[in-house]
């Protein structure tokens, strides 16, 4: 992908993201992922925690925002590409000037910001039900490590739709990707807990970054250089999976063309 | 000046088959097409389910790459140039999909507009006029997954105009549709023509292509097998004469018969549910009806009309013999 398509395309990606949202609005298992998973998870965790402080809370409320940006990341943006597929939009899509990828990434975008809904669910479930006292440690730092987040996860699900096109056996494990990226990402409890031969994995997973910082700056006054460091992180990690996408969108179109498969029929 | 030009263009299909012994089986679905289309030209093309009509209509709108042969769209190569063809290219492939059901009418046309790259302060001025040029004014509010199937594919015109294309690719545009939306539809496609748009329209109405087209291209089998105007190919079968024939219940042996015939040149059997049409082109024109009658003895017959061939009637003295 060209990296100025993005500042090109900015209005299209909005508007992309806008009909994502509007269409999946109605769709009762994306509300599912992004809103009723996470505050299940965060109704466990918060009677889990009980009586541990409004720290603990704080870390279940971001712990679940995560786990709800992750959901929607493997099973809406990694099933975006085959769901235009079988409802007959994808030839529409792919036949018109914008790029295939522009396209995907505001169909992300949109599903990244719904996901953030479940992190302001949690927060809301935690305050009122559950009576924390909730305050952001860092506030100006935590958002800032939010839109990284955001851009982060936007860029690694840009990566995981194609592949999931291409080889659909890699999406027969689909479900079985949601809870190892949970534990090893450190959403719900510090990796430290883990058996030591997991962290280097932990390290190649772009969430991890995420998480670590957004835990930091919303409970634990993180110093700024390891904030900073992992700031760095997230924006390394984006740029190869947007080298790696825009070589895996090309590829994918260019099949897709080749083996009649933009159509179901 | 040809806006769209093909060149020995050529497209296998691929399918993997069996479960356990998995071999790889090869449909030609484009043996060898060529043909050019020049601007502001209606160009219709026709053929049996199969001849490879869609396939070439996706070849040109770049959907499909060719297996050989070359093809250009406004001057443009379909393949290297894709995107420069996806700019001034409108495409419509019949049946309901290809909308999102669950936006409205103009959310549709607001997504693709921006897709199109249409400037916002345009397509704000672009999607009513578009609205009602293809009669849904009023109704760009309502979710598409309530809309009919005829309004749906008048929405599709509407998407395909957004970015006012010079080019046009309607493939089988009014299937399913009742004949008053087809009538108002091709109301529609004649507009388009007047604005010296470039058509390529594919349909499996002869009466719709010799009403619309300026040329036609019969493609049989992945192969052009005739082109000229539809006034050029019913002189096809301007020496024949058409006997039409209502029968009940008609059996095989006594089409057999009829087609063993020395003068029938071809018969062709329209089914309606109990009721059969045989239609049986001959050059014996009224002086065939007794002894066809004779042949069909013992069967139940109702109207008998003689005209003069249409072209269905060329369509079928050409691909008859070949499907």
């Amino acid at each position: 992908m060209n990296y100025f398509n993005f500042f090109k395309y900015w209005r299209t990606v909005l508007i992309v993201a806008e009909m994502s949202i509007r269409t999946q609005l109605s769709d009762g298992f994306v509300l599912f992922a992004i809103v009723f998973q996470p505050m299940i998870i965060a109704i466990l965790a918060l009677f889990m925690l009980k009586d541990k402080g409004g720290d603990f809370a704080m870390f279940v409320v971001v712990g679940s925002g995560l786990t709800g940006l992750w959901s929607s990341l493997l099973f809406v943006s990694g099933s975006s590409i085959s769901v235009e597929r079988w409802t007959g939009t994808l030839e529409s899509l792919v036949g018109v000037p914008t790029p295939f990828d522009v396209i995907v990434f505001g169909k992300n975008l949109a599903n990244v910001f719904q996901s953030l809904l479940s992190m302001v669910f949690s927060y809301a479930l935690a305050a009122w039900i559950f009576g924390y006292s909730l305050t952001l440690s860092q506030p100006v730092l935590f958002f800032v490590t939010l839109l990284l987040s955001m851009f982060a996860f936007i860029c690694f699900g840009l990566t995981i739709a194609p592949v999931f096109v291409m080889y659909r056996s890699i999406q027969q494990w689909q479900n079985a990707m949601e809870f190892p990226v949970y534990i090893l990402c450190g959403f719900l409890f510090p990796i430290a807990l883990l058996p030591g031969w997991t962290t280097p994995i932990s390290y190649l997973l772009p969430p991890y970054w995420a998480a670590l910082a957004l835990h930091g700056t919303s409970t634990a006054r993180m110093p700024f250089q390891q904030t900073a460091f992992c700031w760095i992180m997230m924006i390394l990690f984006s740029l190869i999976d947007l080298a790696i996408a825009s070589q895996l969108f090309k590829f994918m179109l260019y099949k897709a063309r080749v083996d009649a498969t933009l159509d179901v029929e | 000046m040809n806006t769209i030009e093909l060149s020995n263009l050529k497209r296998i299909f691929r399918a993997h088959i069996g479960v356990f012994r998995r071999s790889i089986k090869e449909v030609v679905a484009v043996e060898d097409i060529s043909f050019e289309v020049q601007t502001g030209e209606l160009f219709g093309l026709l053929g049996p389910n199969g001849a490879g009509k869609t396939t070439t209509v996706k070849m040109l709108t770049t959907l499909l790459i060719p297996s050989a042969g070359s093809a250009r769209v406004a001057g443009f190569d379909v393949v290297r140039q894709a995107n420069q063809v996806r700019k001034r290219i409108g495409f419509i492939f019949g049946g309901e999909r290809g909308l999102y059901w669950r936006l409205s009418g103009d959310d549709n046309l607001r997504y693709f507009a921006s897709l199109y790259g249409v400037d916002p302060i345009v397509s704000k001025k672009r999607i009513p006029y578009l609205m009602e040029l293809v009669g849904l004014k009023g109704r760009g509010n309502e979710r598409v997954g309530g809309y009919s199937r005829g309004m749906k594919q008048r929405l599709h015109v509407a998407r395909t105009l957004l970015h006012d294309p010079d080019i046009l690719f309607l493939d089988e545009p009014t299937i399913g549709l009742d004949p008053v939306g087809a009538r108002e539809f091709r109301t529609v496609i004649l507009n388009l023509q007047s604005e010296k748009k470039t058509i390529l329209l594919t349909t499996h109405y002869m009466f719709e292509a010799d009403a619309l087209s300026d040329r036609i291209a019969i493609i049989n089998k992945g192969k052009v097998i005739a082109l000229d105007t539809p006034a050029g190919l019913k002189k096809h079968v301007s020496d024949l004469s058409v006997v039409e024939v209502e029968t009940y219940g008609v059996p095989e042996t006594v089409l057999g018969s009829l087609r063993a015939l020395p003068y029938v040149d071809s018969l062709s059997v329209e089914e309606h549910e109990q009721r059969q049409m045989l239609l049986l082109q001959t050059a014996r024109g009224a002086e065939a009806v007794p002894e066809v009658m004779s042949v069909l003895q013992g069967t139940r017959v109702g109207r008998v009309v003689v005209r003069e061939p249409t072209l269905e009637d060329a369509y079928v003295r050409l691909v008859g013999g070949q499907v």
